[in-house]
C-alpha cells in the first residue's frame, strides 16, 4: 500500500466509529434532545461487546447483548431527561461517567488488565475484500478491505436519509423537535418519539463501540473511545443533524486523524505538531459553518433562527 | 401529599443508614502496627505489570516477615499519603508519578515528608529530593530507579539480531516480515515526550545501532512520543504506518496503547515489544519481548530492611536497580522461542549467547548506555548506523 492508499483506508477506519455514533446522535438532536451521552454509550457498546465476545466466543452474541445493554443505558437517559425533565448536559455527562466507571470497575473486579478477544477474533479475518472492487487504484483501498460494521455504517447513511426525510417516523421526529407543542396538539406523543430517537442512537452507538473494540483490534482498553463521543456530537452540529452532511464532516474528521497519524512519519522532529491537526480541524470547521450560517440567517438585520 | 410523605419516609431511611455505617466504622479496631501501605499509579493493582508485580512484592513480604499490607488506589496521591501516615502506616510506597506535595509541599504547606518524619517514604522512577547542588531534602524519602535503559538496550540489540536473520529463525508461513533494505527500519511509540519515556526509546536506539554497526548494515529509527496512553485504536494505526512502511519490530512505551500496537502486529504478523511487565502471552508469538520493571524486587528489599531496622542505611538515598539486580532485564524470550524453525534453532543459541555477553559488557561499563532519567544528554550523531528522522 503506498500513502494515499494508507491514508484513505485509514479515514475510513477512524471516522466509522465517528460516522456511527452521528448517525445514531442525529435522531436526538432533530428531536431536540442533546444527547452528550453518546460517548459512554459507545464505550459501553465496546466494552459489553469485547466481554461477551471474550465469554461466550461469539460475535453474534457479543453484537446481540452489547446493543441491548446500550440500549438500556439510552433508556435510562431519556427517563431521566425525557420523562422526569432533567437537564440533558448534566444526564448525557453521568452516563459517560458512568460507562467509564462501571468498565473500569468490571475490569478490576476480573482482574484484567484489558479485555484480550484475540484467541477468538481473527483480526484480518474479518476484514472483507470484495474482489473486483480492490482492484481499482486509490478507490479500492476505500471500498475494500475493511470491516462489515463498516460496510453497514455506510449503507446507514442513507437508510437514515430515508427514515428522517421519507417516512411518517422522520416527520414526527423533525416536527417534534421543531415545535414540541405543535406536535402535541395534534396527538403526537412526542415523550415516545424522542425515547425512540435516543434509542436509535444508543444501538448505532453500541456498533460503533463494537467496531472499535471488537472488529477492528480484538481489544478493549480503559476509555478506548478517547473522545470519539464528542467529535461525533461536532458533526452533528456541523451538518445540521442532515444525515449526508453530518457523515462528510464524520469523514472529514477521519480525515483529518488518519493524515495526522500518517504524516507525521515523514515530519521529522515536529511530526508531534500534528497530532492537533483533527481537533484544529474541528475548531476551524465549527468556527467556519457557523459564520456561513449566521450570514444565511441576517435578513434585513433580522436574525431569523 | 401522598408523595411527600414516601419522600420523607425515604430520606428518614437513607439517614438512618448512614448513621448506622457511620457506627460501624467507628467499632472498627485499630491495631497497634499496621504494617506498610502502597498506592498503586493510575493503571491500577490488576495491571499485570508495574503494580502487580509490587504487591507480589507485599504479599511475598508477608508471607517470610508476616509484616501486613495495605494496598490503596486513589487519584488524590497528597491525601492518600497523608491518610495513610496519619493511620499510622510506617512505611509508604507511592507507585504514581506525582511527588510535589511529598518533597517540596504544594499551597503553602509543610512537604508531607517533612509533617511525618517517622514516617519512610517510597517513591519510584524519578529522584525529586534532590536539592541543585545534590544535597537530600527528607532524610525520610527513598528514591527507586530502574536502569531500564540498559534493559532497552538489550531489547534494541535483541531486535537487530531477529530482523537480520528473521529468514533463518522463523517459518515463512507464520510472518509476514519486509525483507532487505525495506526492513531495516524499527518503530518506537511513546505516550508522552518526557525523560520517563525517551530513557526507554534512547537506550534501545543505541542497542539497535550496537548490533547494526557490527553487522554493517544501516537502521532507520521511526519515533513517536504523542500516543498517549489510552487510545489503543488510534496507536494501533499509528503503528500500522510503521509496518507499513517496511518496519517488522514496534516497540511501544505507552500504556495501553501498546495493547493495540500488539493486537496490530499480530494482524499484520509482525513483531511488537512491551514493557513493564513480562506481557509476551499478550499475542504469543507477535510479542518479541517485554522490557521489564519488576517492583516486586525494590518493594521486597525494602520491608526487609523495615524488618531488620536496617532501614535507615537507605532512607534519603537514591536505590539504583540496574540489569544485575533482576529488576529490570528483558523477558526470557520462551514464548517467541516457541515460534523458532527448527534450523533457526542454531542461530537462536548464538543471538542468545550473544544477549548474555552484551548484559556481561554493560554490568562492566565496557558498554555505556545514556540514562535520559538522570539527566544524561543523547547525542544522535553518534549512532553511526542509525538514521533517527523523527527525534
Amino acid at each position: 500500500m503506498n500513502l494515499v492508499d494508507n491514508i484513505l483506508y485509514d479515514m475510513l477506519y477512524h471516522s466509522t466509529p465517528i460516522l456511527l455514533a452521528v448517525l445514531g446522535g442525529l435522531f436526538a438532536h432533530k428531536a431536540n434532545v442533546l444527547n452528550i451521552g453518546l460517548e459512554g454509550m459507545m464505550l459501553t457498546g465496546a466494552f459489553s461487546s469485547a466481554l461477551v465476545v471474550m465469554l461466550t466466543g461469539s460475535l453474534w452474541l457479543g453484537l446481540v447483548i452489547s446493543v441491548l445493554l446500550t440500549l438500556v443505558l439510552g433508556l435510562v437517559f431519556s427517563f431521566l431527561s425525557v420523562t422526569l425533565k432533567s437537564n440533558f448536559i448534566i444526564t448525557g455527562f453521568g452516563i459517560n461517567l458512568f460507562a467509564a466507571a462501571l468498565s473500569a470497575f468490571v475490569l478490576k473486579f476480573m482482574k484484567l488488565a484489558n479485555i484480550n478477544v484475540s484467541s477468538v477474533v481473527d483480526v484480518a479475518s474479518l476484514k472483507i475484500h470484495i474482489p473486483l472492487l480492490a482492484d481499482i487504484p486509490i478507490l479500492g483501498s476505500i471500498l475494500s478491505g475493511h470491516t462489515a460494521i463498516t460496510y453497514a455504517g455506510y449503507i446507514l447513511i442513507i437508510a437514515a436519509g430515508i427514515v428522517l426525510y421519507h417516512t411518517k417516523f422522520g416527520v414526527y421526529v423533525r416536527v417534534v423537535g421543531e415545535n414540541e407543542e405543535a406536535a402535541k396538539s395534534v396527538g403526537i406523543n412526542a415523550n415516545a418519539v424522542k425515547y425512540a430517537a435516543v434509542l436509535i442512537g444508543a444501538a448505532l452507538c453500541a456498533l460503533a463501540g463494537m467496531e472499535l473494540s471488537v472488529e477492528r483490534l480484538a481489544l478493549f482498553t480503559n476509555n478506548m473511545t478517547a473522545g470519539r463521543g464528542f467529535i461525533a456530537i461536532a458533526a452533528i452540529y456541523c451538518g445540521r443533524g442532515e444525515p449526508l452532511k453530518c457523515a462528510l464532516y464524520a469523514l472529514l474528521f477521519g480525515l483529518a486523524k488518519s493524515l495526522a497519524i500518517n504524516l507525521a512519519l515523514f515530519a521529522g522532529p515536529i511530526s508531534g505538531l500534528f497530532e492537533i491537526v483533527p481537533y484544529l480541524t474541528i475548531v476551524v470547521v465549527l468556527f467556519m459553518v457557523s459564520v456561513i450560517q449566521n450570514r444565511n440567517n441576517n435578513v434585513r438585520g433580522f436574525k431569523l433562527e | 401529599m401522598k408523595r411527600n410523605r414516601f419522600m420523607a419516609a425515604v430520606s428518614a431511611a437513607v439517614t438512618v443508614i448512614m448513621l448506622m455505617s457511620l457506627l460501624f466504622t467507628g467499632c472498627s479496631s485499630k491495631p497497634k502496627d499496621p504494617g506498610v501501605a502502597l498506592i498503586t499509579s493510575a493503571a491500577g493493582a490488576n495491571d499485570k505489570g508495574y503494580n502487580e508485580s509490587a504487591i507480589k512484592g507485599l504479599e511475598k513480604a508477608k508471607q517470610e516477615f508476616g509484616i501486613d499490607y495495605k494496598v490503596v488506589e486513589s487519584t488524590d496521591i497528597p491525601g492518600s499519603l497523608t491518610q495513610l501516615a496519619e493511620a499510622g502506616y510506617k512505611v509508604i510506597f507511592s507507585l504514581e508519578y506525582n511527588f510535589d506535595a511529598l518533597i517540596k509541599g504544594v499551597g503553602g504547606n509543610k512537604p508531607i515528608a517533612q509533617q511525618f518524619p517517622d514516617t519512610t517514604f517510597v517513591i519510584f522512577n524519578d529522584n525529586p529530593n534532590v536539592n541543585q547542588d545534590g544535597t537530600v531534602i527528607n532524610k525520610n524519602v527513598i528514591s527507586v530507579l530502574f536502569d531500564v535503559h540498559e534493559a532497552s538496550f538489550m531489547a534494541g540489540a535483541l531486535s537487530t539480531l531477529v530482523n537480520e536473520n528473521a529468514k533463518t529463525l522463523f517459518s515463512a508461513q507464520d510472518y509476514n516480515f519486509t525483507q532487505g533494505d525495506a526492513g531495516r527500519k524499527i518503530g518506537f511509540i511513546g505516550g508522552t515526550k518526557s525523560n520517563g519515556i525517551t530513557v526507554f526509546s534512547y537506550g534501545f536506539a543505541e542497542g539497535i545501532n550496537y548490533e547494526a554497526e557490527k553487522m554493517n548494515v544501516k537502521y532507520t529509527y521511526y519515533s513517536d512520543y504523542n500516543a498517549g496512553f489510552t487510545d489503543s485504536a488510534a496507536g494501533s494505526t499509528k503503528a500500522n504506518t510503521y509496518y507499513q512502511d517496511g518496519a517488522n519490530i514496534v516497540y511501544a512505551v505507552a500504556g495501553s496503547v501498546g495493547d493495540g500496537v500488539d493486537s496490530k502486529a499480530k494482524e499484520v504478523k509482525k513483531l511488537s515489544i512491551e514493557v513493564d511487565a513480562n506481557k509476551d502471552n499478550n499475542q504469543p508469538g507477535y510479542v518479541l519481548t517485554s522490557v521489564l520493571k519488576n517492583t516486586e524486587v525494590p518493594v521486597y528489599e525494602i520491608i526487609k530492611h523495615y524488618k531488620n531496622n536496617t532501614l535507615d542505611g537507605v532512607k534519603g538515598k537514591a536505590l539504583n536497580y540496574n540489569l544485575a539486580s533482576g529488576a529490570t532485564g528483558i523477558t526470557d524470550l520462551s514464548v517467541i522461542e516457541s515460534k523458532i524453525a527448527p534450523e533457526g534453532k542454531a542461530k537462536w543459541n548464538e543471538i542468545k549467547n550473544e544477549l548474555d555477553s552484551i548484559s556481561k559488557k554493560i554490568a562492566s561499563g565496557e558498554i555505556k548506555v545514556t540514562n535520559a532519567q538522570a539527566g544524561e544528554a543523547f547525542d544522535k550523531t553518534k549512532l553511526k548506523n542509525l538514521s533517527m528522522p523523527n527525534d
